[in-house]
C-alpha cells in the first residue's frame, strides 16, 4: 500500500515536470515564430536603407526576429513579399509602400489575415487597411522650404522642379507644400518640371537636360535628397554649381555634409530613425493587446540649412 | 441543319449575354469629366462648408489671449499642456484663441497689438501678409488627418482656408486698422519655436473687428 502511495507521488512529479517542459517548448517556440518583416519600397536609396536597418534593430532589440524585404520600387514584387511573410508566420509587418493606391491591396491581405501593418514614412489612400501610418509632415515642411526658396532665389526668375515618383503620394505633398508658396510671387517662373522619381542617376540626367534648354535658372526644388545630389552633380558638370540654388528634402547624410559645405541650400529632415523605431515599438504593443492606434501620425520636418547644421546629422538631430 | 441552328443559338446567346454584360460603356467626355469630378475632393467646396457652417461654433469655446499670456508668461510648458493642440510626434503645438486689445504699429505683413491693461509690450502679432501653413486647419482642433485616406486632400483644405482668410478676412482688416484703434479677434497661433513664436504670439485672423 505505501509502495503504492510512492509510486504515484513519483508519476504526479513526473508528469508535472513533463508537462511544465513541454509548456516552456512551446513557449521556446512561440517567442522562435515571433517574427516581423520590414519590407521596404526601395533599397537603392541610402536614406531607405536607413529607415529599413533601424526598423529591422528595433525589432531585435524587442525581441523579435526581424527580416528586411526589398520591393525595388515594384508592386509585384511587394505583392509577392507579402505572400510570403502572409505564409511564413511573421506576427506584423513595418511597411514602407511603393506605391499609394497600389499597395493597398496587399496591405488588406495582411490584415485579412490577421497580421497588422505599419506604414512608414509613405502614405496608402486608405484609413481601413493599415493599422497605422507615421508619415513625415512633407507638405508642411515643404511650405517652410519654398519661404525659403523665395528668401534665397528671390522673388523674380526662372527655376525647376525635379519630382519624385508620381504614384507616391509624398512627391505631390512636397510639391503642393512648396508651391503654396512659390506660386504666390508671380515673378518666378517654372520653367521644366520633371520627374527623377527620387533616384540620384535620373536626377542627373533630367537636370542635364533642362539645363540644355534652360541654361539661365536660378533655383532647383528637388522633391529628395538624392535627385538634388544628382542635381547639383549636373550643375558642376556645367560649370553653374555658384549660379543654381539646390533645395532637397529628406535629411540624407551627404546633403546635410554638402549643405555645411555650402554646396546645396537646405533640406527638410524627415528622422528616419524615429519613425522606423517608433514602428517597431507600435509592433511590439500591437502583438502585446494594444489596439487603439491613431491612423494617421505626422512627424514633422525641420529645415536644415548652413546656419543650423551643426546641429543635425546621422539621419536627426545631433 | 441542325448545326447552323447550334451556331445561331450560340450566337444569340452570345448577344444576349453582351447586352446583359456590356464588355464596356460609351459615355459622353461630359459625363466622364462630370462623374470623375464628383468623384474627386473639393477642398474648396469643403473649406467653404466648414468656414459656414462648422467654424463659428467653436469661436466661443477659444481660450482669451488675457488668460492665455499670463499662462505662457508664468509657465511655457504648463500653458501648452493646459491650452494647446499638438499632432503626431512633434513637438510643435497649436493655440485657438480670441481676445481684445489695442494696436501698437501697422505693417504690410502683420499688426502688433497689446492685450494686457497698461502694457506697451508687443504681445499679439496678427498676420496680415500671405497666408501659409497648417495653423488653421489644424488650431482648432475640428479636422482630423485621420478622416482623410489621401493626405493630399487633407493638405488642400489648408490652402483653401488661408484662401478664404486672405480674400475675406485680411482686406477688411488691412483698410481699418490703425495704430491706436481698439480690436477684438479670434484666431490660431502655430508654434514651432518657442524663442520665435511666442514674444510675440503669431495668430492667424479668422474674425476680427475693429472699433
Amino acid at each position: 500500500m505505501k509502495t503504492n502511495w510512492r509510486k504515484t507521488l513519483l508519476a504526479a512529479v513526473l508528469a508535472t515536470v513533463a508537462i511544465l517542459f513541454t509548456q516552456n517548448s512551446r513557449a521556446q517556440d512561440a517567442a522562435a515564430k515571433s517574427k516581423i518583416a520590414v519590407v521596404i519600397s526601395t533599397l537603392n536609396n541610402p536614406w531607405f536603407v536607413v529607415l529599413g536597418e533601424t526598423a529591422k534593430a528595433r525589432a531585435i532589440e524587442l525581441g523579435y526576429d526581424a527580416t528586411i524585404f526589398d520591393s525595388q520600387n515594384d508592386t509585384a514584387k511587394e505583392a509577392a513579399h507579402f505572400e510570403n511573410l502572409i505564409a511564413g508566420g511573421y506576427k506584423a509587418v513595418l511597411f514602407n509602400p511603393t506605391d499609394a493606391n497600389g499597395s493597398i491591396a496587399n496591405v488588406l491581405k495582411a490584415k485579412a489575415a490577421g497580421i497588422p501593418v505599419f506604414c512608414i514614412d509613405r502614405e496608402i489612400n486608405s484609413t481601413n487597411a493599415a493599422t497605422a501610418q507615421m508619415l513625415s509632415d512633407s507638405y508642411s515642411g515643404c511650405v517652410k522650404l519654398g519661404q525659403l526658396f523665395v528668401k534665397s532665389v528671390g522673388k523674380e526668375g526662372e527655376y525647376a522642379e525635379l519630382l519624385g515618383i508620381v504614384g507616391d503620394n509624398n512627391t505631390w505633398n512636397r510639391s503642393k507644400g512648396f508651391h503654396s508658396v512659390v506660386d504666390r510671387y508671380p515673378g518666378l517662373k517654372m520653367v521644366a518640371q520633371q520627374s527623377g522619381e527620387f533616384d540620384r542617376a535620373k536626377g542627373l540626367e533630367v537636370m542635364e537636360s533642362i539645363l540644355q534648354a534652360h541654361p539661365n535658372i536660378k533655383g532647383v526644388f528637388c522633391g529628395n535628397d538624392s535627385m538634388a545630389m544628382g542635381a547639383y552633380q549636373a550643375l558642376v558638370t556645367a560649370g553653374k554649381a555658384d549660379q543654381v540654388k539646390v533645395f532637397g528634402f529628406d535629411g540624407a547624410h551627404d546633403v546635410v555634409k554638402s549643405i555645411a559645405e555650402g554646396k546645396i541650400v537646405a533640406t527638410g529632415m524627415q528622422f528616419p530613425k524615429k519613425m522606423a523605431q517608433q514602428s517597431a515599438e507600435f509592433a511590439d504593443e500591437y502583438i502585446k493587446g494594444k489596439r487603439d492606434f491613431a491612423q494617421k501620425i505626422p512627424v514633422p520636418v525641420e529645415i536644415v540649412t548652413k546656419e543650423n547644421v551643426s546641429k543635425y546629422g546621422n539621419y536627426g538631430k545631433k | 441543319m441542325n448545326r447552323r441552328l447550334i451556331w445561331l443559338m450560340g450566337c444569340v446567346a452570345g448577344i444576349f449575354s453582351c447586352w446583359l454584360f456590356p464588355l464596356f460603356h460609351v459615355v459622353t467626355l461630359k459625363t466622364a469629366t462630370a462623374e470623375k469630378a464628383a468623384a474627386t475632393f473639393n477642398a474648396t467646396l469643403f473649406a467653404e462648408m466648414f468656414w459656414t457652417n462648422q467654424l463659428p461654433t467653436a469661436l466661443e469655446k477659444t481660450v482669451t489671449a488675457q488668460i492665455l499670456l499670463p499662462a505662457i508668461q508664468s509657465d511655457a510648458a504648463a500653458a501648452k499642456k493646459k491650452f494647446s493642440r499638438s499632432l503626431g510626434l512633434g513637438e510643435g503645438y497649436f493655440y485657438f484663441l480670441r481676445g481684445e486689445g489695442k494696436i501698437i504699429s501697422v505693417s504690410d505683413d502683420e499688426l502688433i497689438l497689446t492685450v494686457t491693461e497698461n502694457s506697451t509690450n508687443a504681445e499679439i502679432s496678427l498676420q496680415t501678409g500671405l497666408i501659409f501653413g497648417n495653423a488653421l486647419r489644424d488650431g482648432t482642433g475640428l479636422l482630423s488627418a485621420n478622416d482623410y485616406p489621401n493626405s493630399q486632400d487633407f493638405n488642400d483644405i489648408s490652402a483653401a482656408l488661408n484662401h478664404i482668410v486672405e480674400t475675406r478676412v485680411l482686406p477688411e482688416l488691412r483698410e481699418q486698422a490703425k495704430v491706436g484703434a481698439k480690436i477684438s479677434f479670434v484666431g490660431c497661433a502655430e508654434v514651432g519655436d518657442e524663442a520665435t513664436d511666442l514674444k510675440p504670439l503669431k495668430v492667424i485672423p479668422i474674425q476680427t473687428e475693429v472699433q
